[in-house]
């Protein structure tokens, strides 16, 4: 139910967000022309394409664990067995991972409330908010936790998808 | 017996750096054994952008910057680092010991928890370096420059140019594939040291978008106040040296560089009196446009044309052997309306 | 902290994960649970904050759009029969593609990935064993870091008193023959085991004129839009990141006039595309806050001191230096090795009087293996995780193994004849 819900959410999540590369991918073509046929630049298109692209993926770090596409060095773990193959990972995740996603959600957290508190901003002549950027970067650190804790459970469950099945 | 990690929005390559260090040699000759500061180039602890967020938090102890780069959080971090057309360097020098400046880049800096020394100042930057001669403003209608600044950029769209705000490391590239027009970057010796006179035939002086600049290191207000006043005190004597160090060193090396440019073909063009003239009094505008946003602006902006009107007689009498030129800056009276807002 | 990543690595664990979680606990180890702040500064200063990974994405999304209509496979089956008449054409078609990609692209994932996903498919279909195919997919894809425009360049300059024209121009020469010395290991390889790299069959072959046409209608215009306009967009016009969008659309609109554009397809290449990118960008914010910690916490200054501890001769300090690179390249990635050795290295490069210049692009082309080499080769990585099942994580490595060799040989050819680094930028800029 658990492990449904987080990889429903992450499923969610992903299908939206990697619209996103051809928004940002649209909005660099258009100062492109804006630049070159009719010589008038916009000026926002630098710092929305830069938040954007930041946006993207690490919003999709989740999804991307969701569907194990996250590279991983399988030559010792592909020799051992079912059981211990499980376990061994399970490991991996209360080692590495969570300690990382955990610094990652809790620190990120502060850092955009910070950002959002003093109303941070770009310093050039257009002035974009830097803080929607930082909160979302807490935001994702938090479906990667969540998407963390679903793949643990598969594994203890003996429920999880063959690795690389992207 | 504290111990300081500290590191600066300067990567090794950029002469800049040299100030930051000298800074620190002096700081752990005058503290002794009592504060030990340990130095990391920048980009090897935290990214350019990142030296503010890092300080403030206390992940590290102190922090080298220019303060320009922090306007997005407090726009008058702009005039504390430098002015469109204003102050040369003996005036932040007058202004920041004598004036009244030191107090105020302390209250800008303590609304973000953290002290400030300022410990270096350059005098005018080399400005624009282009393919295409720049003599009058015609010249910039139209022209996409690198420039950095929120009142700099401003001034440049009102001249009809338009801002391209990149990293320093992305210049050098955008110069030699013809993606920017131009590009100011610094003082002429670490414009010389990113190799801009390799892709660029045209220098106009003078730099008007940033006529002097001043550099500090930032503290994290816990770490300073655990300094007994003696180590403090220590602190802000090597900063103090630094500060004149720091005119005379990039002075020397800026006329070395100057040559090293005229030596390699670089064609140096000279805005006349009149576009300098006009330049000044758009600036003079934007300048309490911009202020008028902001209530701290306007009061660093305040004490600083303050100064200059408080200065203005003696240096005038003193001419022609007087420290720089008296600006006919921004109206003193436009700019306190604004601080009360 | 070396230890806890090879144990990390080996317990199978994603590798974005075991350098981030390294970074944590070898704070927490040092006790400075303080300095885990710049973890955050750097992922968001240095990854979330960076114009130029933004191309990343949208690289591979052109790929993804060529390769998901099925575009990019007609072109490798038309030049795979153009080349028909040479032992092993396809290998070579890919390293001399790779070699044209690379004087357009920067980013080794961008670029690695790009050939990954066009040519790995058919040259397996084609009978190629995985060992020479994965081996020359991973070596040529890295070229595009060491042939000029590269971020690596770019990032070196910065980091030392080089300007990045002198850089590109520095490592121009020894980029384009490392790219040749494949292409000539290729041909070699074809001759010794022609299992491994099969000529086209006589009764696949096709007449001159039909050949023609299908390159023409196969070949040319995805060749086009990789090589020329991308090519010359960064020749004069625009930006690698405006450039790999345009490549984006262009791809769109070759998949759109060939008929090809189908919805489904479309949106898979996007999902697609975001777990790819998320995953390589993920990886640098782990390689980030890892070198952060690193450096922080001591590991920067203690290597530091061993170094300038040694008392050698020059010829043997830069052998030994170049091998340290080579060793940390099994186990960082460059953007780690490039912050950590610069610092150590180039005063003493400096103090010795030797050419800064030479030893930077030296150094480059020996951080060309660092992709490569196990356990932690992002060649590697890449490449195994846009490989099917079948080809095993073993064989890709066996594959690299011969151009490690070649990529040491070249070495050693420009630490023997540095000319081959120098007269480009001599000639460019000295006069
Ligand atoms: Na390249
Ligand atoms: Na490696």
């Amino acid at each position: 139910m658990l492990i449904r819900a987080i990889d429903g959410l992450n499923e969610v999540v992903g299908r939206v967000v990697s619209v996103v590369a051809v928004v940002f991918a649209a909005i660099i073509i258009f100062d492109v022309v804006m630049r070159y046929v009719f010589n008038d630049p916009t000026r926002w298109a630098f710092d929305v394409t830069k938040q954007l692209y930041g946006f993207y993926f690490v919003m999709l770090g989740g999804y991307a664990l969701r569907h194990q596409a996250h590279v991983r060095v399988d030559l010792v773990t592909e020799k051992l067995g079912n059981l211990a193959r499980r376990w061994v990972e399970v490991a991996g995740y209360v080692i590495f991972f969570f300690p990382f996603a955990w610094v990652f959600m809790t620190r990120s957290w502060d850092f955009g409330m910070t950002s959002w508190n003093q109303g941070e901003t770009t310093y050039g002549s257009v002035q974009l908010p830097v803080y929607p950027l930082k909160l979302a970067m807490a935001v994702a650190a938090g479906l990667l936790f969540l998407q963390g804790i679903a793949e643990v459970l598969k594994l203890i469950l003996g429920r999880e998808v063959p690795h690389h099945d992207a | 017996q504290e111990s300081w990690t500290m590191t600066t929005t300067w990567p090794s390559s950029l002469e800049l750096i040299e100030i930051d260090r000298n800074f620190v040699d002096l700081a752990n000759k005058l503290t002794g054994d009592a504060l030990t500061i340990e130095f990391f180039e920048g980009g090897a602890l935290v990214p350019a952008g990142e030296v503010f967020g890092a300080v403030e938090s206390g992940t590290i102890q102190a922090g080298g910057d220019w303060p320009g780069y922090w306007a997005g959080r407090n726009s008058a971090f702009s005039p504390l680092a430098t002015t469109a057309s204003l102050f040369n360097a003996v005036d932040y020098v007058n202004w920041i010991q004598q004036w009244g400046g030191a107090e105020l880049y302390n209250e800008i800096y303590g609304k973000f928890g953290m002290v400030y020394l300022p410990y270096g100042v350059t005098n005018n930057e080399s400005g624009f370096r282009t393919n295409k001669k720049i003599e009058t403003l015609d010249d910039l209608q139209g022209m996409r420059l690198r420039l950095s600044g929120l009142e700099q950029g401003r001034l440049l769209e009102q001249l009809g140019g338009s801002q391209v705000s990149m990293a320093g490391g992305e210049i050098y590239q955008s110069l030699e594939r013809g993606v920017i027009d131009g590009a100011e970057f610094s003082t002429p010796n670490v414009d010389w040291s990113g190799g801009f006179q390799q892709v660029t035939t045209f220098w106009a002086t003078p730099g008007w978008h940033q006529s002097a600049s001043v550099f500090g290191v930032m503290v994290n207000k816990a770490s300073w106040d655990a300094l007994s006043p003696e180590t403090q005190e220590a602190l802000q004597i090597a900063a103090d040296a630094n500060l004149i160090w720091s005119l005379a060193f990039t002075e020397k090396r800026a006329t070395e560089a100057y040559q090293q440019f005229e030596d390699a073909g670089i064609e140096i063009t000279r805005y006349d009196d009149e576009t300098l003239a006009r330049v000044q009094e758009m600036a003079n505008e934007v300048i309490v446009t911009t202020a008028c946003e902001n209530p701290d602006s306007a009061k660093v902006y305040l004490s600083q044309v303050e100064y200059l009107n408080d200065y203005a007689k003696w240096r005038d009498a003193s001419a022609p052997f007087s420290l720089g030129r008296t600006p006919d800056g921004p109206d003193a009276e436009k700019l306190r309306e604004c601080v009360g807002n | 902290m070396f230890g806890l990543l090879l144990a990390g690595l080996f317990m199978g664990h994603p590798l974005a994960f075991v350098l981030g979680g390294t970074a944590v606990l070898g704070a927490l180890i040092a006790g400075k649970p303080m300095v885990l702040g710049i973890v955050i500064n750097r992922i968001f200063g240095d990854v979330l904050d960076n114009f130029t990974l933004i191309a990343i994405p949208l690289f591979i999304l052109m790929a993804r759009f060529l390769s998901d209509s099925g575009v990019t496979d007609r072109m490798f089956e038309s030049l795979r029969l153009l080349m028909s008449n040479v032992r092993g054409g396809l290998a070579l078609a890919v390293v001399f593609i790779s070699i044209l990609l690379a004087a357009t692209t920067g980013i080794i994932g961008a670029s690695i990935t790009v050939m990954g996903v066009m040519a790995l498919r058919p040259m397996l279909q084609y009978g190629y064993s995985p060992t020479l195919t994965t081996g020359v997919i991973a070596a040529s894809g890295c070229l595009g870091i060491l042939i000029p425009p590269s971020i690596m360049l770019i990032l070196m300059a910065s980091y030392s008193p080089l300007s990045v024209g002198e850089l590109f121009a520095g490592a121009m020469f020894p980029g384009i023959l490392l790219g040749l010395l494949y292409a000539v290991w290729v041909v070699i390889v074809a001759i010794i085991s022609p299992a491994s790299a099969p000529a086209v069959e006589p009764d696949e072959k096709i007449e001159r004129s039909a050949l023609l046409r299908m390159l023409a209608i196969e070949a040319v215009p995805p060749l086009v839009l990789i090589l020329g306009i991308l090519g010359s967009l960064l020749a004069g016009i625009a930006t690698a990141t405006e450039a790999s969008a345009l490549g984006a659309f262009l791809a769109l609109m070759i998949v759109i006039v060939r008929g090809k554009f189908r919805l489904r397809t479309f949106y898979s290449a996007m999902l697609e595309t975001g777990r790819t990118s998320a995953m390589i960008l993920f990886i640098v914010i782990g390689a980030t806050a890892f070198t952060g910690v690193f450096n922080i916490t001591g590991g920067l200054r203690a290597t530091q001191e061993i170094i300038r501890n040694l008392d050698m001769a020059p010829a043997l300090l830069i052998a030994m230096m170049l091998f340290i690179v080579f060793i940390l390249g099994a186990f960082l990635d460059w953007t780690g090795i490039v912050l950590l050795s610069f610092p150590i290295f180039l005063p003493i490069i400096q103090e010795m009087q030797i050419d800064l210049l030479w030893f930077v692009v030296l150094m480059a082309l020996v951080l060309q293996t660092s992709f490569l080499t196990p356990p932690f080769g992002y060649a590697l990585f890449y490449l195994r995780a846009i490989a099917p099942r079948e080809v095993r994580t073993g064989q890709i490595i066996a594959g690299v193994v011969p151009f490690i060799g070649l990529i040491i040989a070249m070495s050693v050819a420009v630490a023997a004849l540095p000319q081959l680094v120098l007269w480009l930028p001599d000639t460019l800029y000295k006069n």
